[in-house]
């Protein structure tokens, strides 16, 4: 892109920015947009100041971002090792596939009340159901990269006398690391979403807690607050996902074709 | 030296066992180059998946050196037609792959790896992907990933289907040196009559499925020429060209037939 194009996209998203700020400030302000649907930034941010000076909200924050990165490393590790194993042993495979099929396919949101019956209102549960969906992102990716594995790899590995460990670990699982990175781009929305559910559905704390509450006590900037935190989280594990790729599947980043 | 002895095939199908090569025996010697050349879908790479122990022979051995195969053999090397560069190793990491799997230290790999790189005009190319390898320096690479474990006989399963023309020739060529030069045995699969002739010492023809040897040609052409480029130039060409392509009985049904 030519450096005034680029020029007129960072203006141009600065500029949308301003007007929403700008917008929702003044509104607000003078009674044009209903206190009670929306906030403006001053007053978003004098409910974090309060949050913020009570300690609530960086409590809140930082579990709920415990609680999802370790569903995403946990059900990432445990999706990549089950999705790796079990295409090696086809009988296996053959029996469990229908039952992970049909738990992949139960929503979420139904399965979360169990979570909490069994490991309580704290951040257990939450956690539970953050590595139960992250698996599933994670395990059908990779499972059906080693069921369709190049056989040709694994025949020329064969020939020159590899043994099956050494194929495992020189063809299989480089090849399903493309679907490594896939499952934890999907299992990072996935991880965050398992958490804030498990949140909703029961807890005492937690950014889904924090949401909740506020909602019912009809505190809409303290909402908002809750809402942009997790939305920068989002974007924050989005992007240290994407950083990723270039070390897990380094041959797909090199630009030479 | 490779013996086929009386090695048959077959493999259970839905309506009985399908036999597809039946009593196949030929030997390809040290320093010699043998094609095999047969229909379509007779079962010609089915000879040398036998070979390298991917499948059973259902009756018959497979010897080298007069000793039985059992299992992978080291002394059997094979260029394959589609990529066994793995993607995700550099050129060199995948040349030095053989030598890896047999537990070679890797200050020598390396070291032989960037030796035979650099002997077939790879140099320049070791740290990089092989997606960014033209087809024929793909080919290059695989064949010094196949010769880098120094395999006595080396199998080749149609591997230059896919190259154009000139590279194909120009590896080709490079191929029948590499062989002559180590006084190597060859056996190359292939449905390509120019070529098996270029190439080989002999040329074997195999029937329809079930396949067995339907014919054996002496081929002195390769031998006597300067470069595989040049066989198709010399007088007896046509005639190797058309006793095997009589023997291949190929029915073209054409727009005369339909006519």
């Amino acid at each position: 892109m030519p450096w005034s194009h680029r020029l007129f996209v960072i203006v141009g998203r600065l500029a949308v920015l301003a007007v929403i700020l700008v917008g929702t400030e003044f509104g607000v302000r003078y009674g044009v947009m209903s206190e009670l649907f929306f906030s403006s930034p001053s007053q978003i941010f004098a409910a974090l100041l309060t949050q913020w000076s009570s300690g609530t909200f960086l409590r809140d924050s930082g579990i709920t971002i415990f609680e999802t990165l370790l569903g995403l490393v946990m059900g990432s590790l445990a999706g990549m090792s089950i999705g790796l194993i079990l295409p090696q042993l086809r009988l296996v495979a053959n029996v469990f596939e229908p039952f992970l099929m049909v738990l992949n396919g139960i929503p979420v949101i139904v399965i979360a009340p169990l979570f909490i019956l069994w490991l309580g209102l704290g951040i257990l549960s939450k956690i539970g159901i953050s590595i139960y969906i992250v698996f599933f992102a994670m395990f059908i990716p990779v499972y059906t990269a080693s069921l369709r594995l190049d056989t040709t790899f694994v025949d020329a590995l064969r020939v020159m006398g590899a043994s099956r460990r050494q194929i495992f670990w020189k063809v299989i699982v480089p090849s399903a690391l493309p679907s490594v990175y896939t499952g934890l781009k999907i299992g990072s929305g996935l991880a965050l979403i398992g958490a804030v559910i498990g949140e909703f559905v029961a807890s005492r704390s937690g950014l889904g807690h924090m949401i909740l509450y506020a909602s019912g006590t009809l505190d809409t900037p303290t909402l908002y607050l809750g809402i942009i935190t997790l939305a920068v989280f989002a974007a924050v594990l989005s992007f240290a996902i994407d950083a990723l790729g270039p070390l897990l599947i380094r041959w797909r980043f090199s630009d030479e074709k | 030296m490779l013996e086929f002895r009386n090695v048959s095939f077959s493999f259970p199908g839905r309506r009985g066992a399908v036999e597809v090569l039946r009593d196949i025996s030929f030997t390809a010697r040290e320093d010699e180059i043998v094609a095999v050349i047969g229909p379509s879908g007779c079962g010609k790479s089915t000879l040398l998946s036998l070979a390298v122990a991917l499948r059973q022979p259902t009756a018959g051995q497979v010897l080298v050196d007069g000793e039985a195969v059992k299992g992978t053999d080291r002394r059997l090397g094979m260029l394959f037609q589609q990529t066994t560069l793995l993607p995700w190793r550099s050129v060199v990491e995948n040349v030095e792959l053989g030598l890896e799997i047999r537990g070679e230290p890797k200050k020598e790999r390396r070291k032989r790896a960037l030796a035979l790189m650099k002997q077939y005009g790879l140099a320049g190319f070791e740290r990089k992907y092989p997606h960014a390898l033209s087809g024929g320096m793909q080919k290059r690479a695989a064949l010094a990933q196949t010769l880098a474990v120094e395999p006595r006989v080396l199998l080749l399963d149609e591997p230059f289907a896919a190259l154009d023309a000139q590279t194909r020739v120009a590896i080709e060529n490079d191929v029948v040196k590499i062989c002559r030069a180590g006084r190597r045995t060859m056996v190359l699969v292939t449905h390509d009559i120019a070529e098996a002739i270029s190439m080989a010492d002999r040329v074997l023809v195999l029937s329809r499925r079930p396949a067995a040897v339907k014919e054996i040609y002496e081929i002195p052409l390769s031998r006597r020429a300067a470069s595989v480029a040049d066989v198709p130039g010399m007088p007896e060409f046509t005639q190797f060209f058309k006793r095997i392509w009589d023997a291949l009985d190929i029915s073209i049904t054409g727009l005369d037939a339909a006519a």
